[in-house]
């Protein structure tokens, strides 16, 4: 049942126009996730992580290079061809639940299910199987005002897995949460990546986050790496062309 | 769940606001409707009238009077069929609190020009051999408790009669219904009786009516009338019954321009009322649209859930408004069938309701659409709001 769900960067550039200013947020980055990974993707504020995963979702598009989801590339496609790929997917998971206040639980989580052709009966079981994977069964008819933030955040992660994408992207998911809460919501996202198989990238500045991933990568080292690499990539290719420019000479 | 429930509940979600919102929709419509059955009443009352029936009074004013002589002048014109010729009376019951619209009529021929009032053959003839006689409306008759045989004194406060009183014998002689609304509250009587009974101004009237032939045009028979007089001392002015009686309903056509007005004025600031609304709602809303896009929606599904959201709001305000005034109408329509016969709302205005409905609703989530087009969901959900 392994489908690919490869994440691919591609030697991406993400810039913004400030002005006169051009604020250079990623320059030349690469980076494979693997199906069926769990990463935890760490580093200080300001770095760009959010954006990374933005990238990956079709939230935004890279200024150049590519990003390949599962085989496809997704950078080059239209806005309305992305909110259609993104319905069947992926799903997010942010650090506030955006829950909507008017709908109960069991309403947010089939949400997302008003975009497929599932019937009204399809959809209320669909939605208690998201439910009940998040242990919010007995919660379900209860509006997101009377839940607590880690109950929340559970209905927040049933809605994005509830139309069954492969991939789920968290944006610092726990970042509300205390402790115990945290290592509860952690616990079940790596459930879902063991027993479901779902593809996760977490960005967090949670360091018990490296206790459930498959891979933690901290994005300051991971592109001080990555630039060395490069670096000494161009250099080898220098020293062969002086090397065999000498040996012309 | 689906889109209809997350329309439904978000429309609930501020209650207050929703209601003060629905209010000002509400009595929006109600005057729009209030106004379109007072309109009916006023243009009705003008198209019903007789295009072949011409009024004649004097040039000057309906005030002044006219030297009888004139109906066989204008009966000698040709394409003239009929003249008739009537009189004001200003009578009451009574006391001066009970108006009556009573008219001295040239009993032989008007109502043979009149033929809307609905008169027994019998009491018609009866009513010609009697001096004193009066013909009454149907409801006035139900009013006084009058039937046919009575004697019914009636005063004008115009017109003295040789015994120096105001106040004049009468008889009922015939009791005559109308097919039109209000129509059966008035009272006729022999104008000759009138003319000989009155103690100044004998051998005048008020105006006269003529029926042109129907193939006769309609403008040359004004003119040749008019034209006959131009130089007597009394000098007349002839129209259509149709501009007559529109001369005479101005007043009303100028206070409906005036409601109009106000009503358009109304109607603009419940756009600017409702745009705000919406435009305030979709703002405290953009965290959940910026999620909805970011779960696959469409902006232009979400567009259509504030269109609907809009749809709502209005078409709620504008069905209470519109049956509200429709109510109120249904029993003034009664009270005020004297005074403006044939309120009545068109089907026609219910279907104007609902296009407006539909356009206001189109208009106020055009500015929201523009605000849904623009959400960057990356920037709208990133941060840590
Ligand atoms: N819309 C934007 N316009 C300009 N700069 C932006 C925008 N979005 C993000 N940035 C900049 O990109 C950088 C990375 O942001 P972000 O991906 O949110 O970082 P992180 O999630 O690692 O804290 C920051 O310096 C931020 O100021
Ligand atoms: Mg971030």
């Amino acid at each position: 049942m392994q489908n690919n769900n490869e994440i691919i960067l591609k030697a991406i550039n993400k810039s913004y126009q400030k002005g006169d200013n051009t604020v250079v947020v990623h320059d030349n980055f690469n980076l494979t996730i693997k199906s069926g990974e769990f990463v935890a993707l760490m580093g200080p504020s300001g770095l760009g992580k959010s954006t990374l995963l933005h990238l990956m979702g079709g939230l935004d598009q890279p200024t150049q290079g590519e990003v390949w989801i599962g085989g496809q590339r997704i950078d080059n496609l239209t806005q309305k061809q992305l909110t259609q790929w993104r319905a069947q997917s992926i799903g997010f998971v942010f650090q506030s639940h955006h829950l909507l206040p008017v709908l109960s639980a069991q309403g947010n989580v089939e949400l997302p299910l008003a975009l497929t052709p599932l019937n009204r009966k399809q959809r209320k079981e669909h939605a208690s199987m998201a439910l009940q994977l998040v242990s919010m069964s007995e919660r379900a008819d209860h509006y997101p005002k009377e839940l607590s933030g880690g109950q929340e955040q559970r209905v927040a992660i049933a809605r994005a897995i509830v139309s069954d994408p492969q991939i789920l992207l968290c944006d610092e998911p726990t970042g509300n949460l205390d402790r115990k809460t945290a290592d509860e919501i952690l616990a079940l996202l790596a459930k879902l990546n063991s027993e479901l198989g779902k593809t996760i990238v977490m960005v967090t500045h949670d360091n018990k986050a490296a206790e459930y991933a498959t891979r933690v990568i901290n994005l300051e080292s991971y592109i001080l790496s990555q630039n060395k690499a490069q670096a000494e990539a161009q250099n080898n290719k220098m020293n062969k062309a002086e090397v065999s420019l000498g040996s012309n000479l | 769940m689906n889109i209809w429930l997350l329309v439904w509940r978000n429309s609930f979600r501020k209650k207050i606001r929703f209601a003060l919102t629905c209010v000002s929709i509400m009595v929006a419509f109600f005057l729009f409707t209030a106004l379109a059955g007072i309109n009916h009443a006023l243009t009705a009352s003008v198209s019903s009238i007789n295009q072949y029936r011409l009024m004649t009074s004097h040039k000057i004013s309906i005030t002044r009077s006219l030297p009888i002589n004139y109906q066989q002048k204008i009966a000698a014109l040709p394409g003239i069929e009929r003249v008739s010729y009537a009189s004001w009376f200003g009578g009451f019951f009574q006391n001066e609190k009970n108006q009556l619209a009573v008219t001295a009529v040239e009993h032989t021929s008007y109502f043979d020009l009149f033929d809307e009032y609905k008169i027994p053959k019998q009491q018609l003839a009866q009513w010609k051999k009697t001096r004193t006689g009066i013909i009454v409306g149907q409801s006035l008759a139900n009013k006084y408790g009058w039937q046919v045989g009575d004697k019914v004194p009636l005063s004008s406060s115009i017109w003295m009669n040789r015994s120096g009183s105001f106040s004049w014998e009468f008889v009922v002689s015939a009791i005559y219904q109308s097919n039109k609304q209000g129509g059966d509250k008035k009272i006729f009587f022999q104008h000759a009786y009138f003319d000989k009974g009155r103690a100044y101004a004998r051998n005048s009237l008020s105006w006269l009516s003529t029926k042109i032939a129907p193939n006769a045009d309609v403008e040359q028979a004004i003119k040749s009338i008019d034209s006959l007089f131009t130089h007597s001392n009394s000098p007349t002015r002839t129209t259509t019954e149709q501009v007559f009686v529109q001369e005479q309903a101005q007043q009303f056509v100028d206070m409906a321009m005036v409601i109009n007005v106000v009503v358009i004025a109304v109607f603009f600031t419940l756009l600017l009322i409702v745009c705000n609304t919406m435009i305030q709602t979709i703002r405290e809303r953009l965290n959940e649209s910026a999620m909805m896009k970011a779960l696959g929606f469409s902006s232009s599904s979400l567009i259509t859930a504030i269109y609907l959201e809009s749809l709502l709001l209005l078409g709620i305000g504008a069905v209470l408004g519109t049956l509200l005034a429709s109510i109120l109408l249904g029993f003034i329509k009664q009270s005020l069938a004297d005074f403006l016969p044939g309120i009545y709302i068109s089907p026609q205005h219910y279907i104007t309701v609902f296009a407006l409905v539909n356009i206001a609703a189109a208009f106020c989530s055009f500015f929201p659409a523009l605000k849904i087009k623009s959400i960057v969901v990356s920037e709208a959900l990133g941060g840590q709001s």
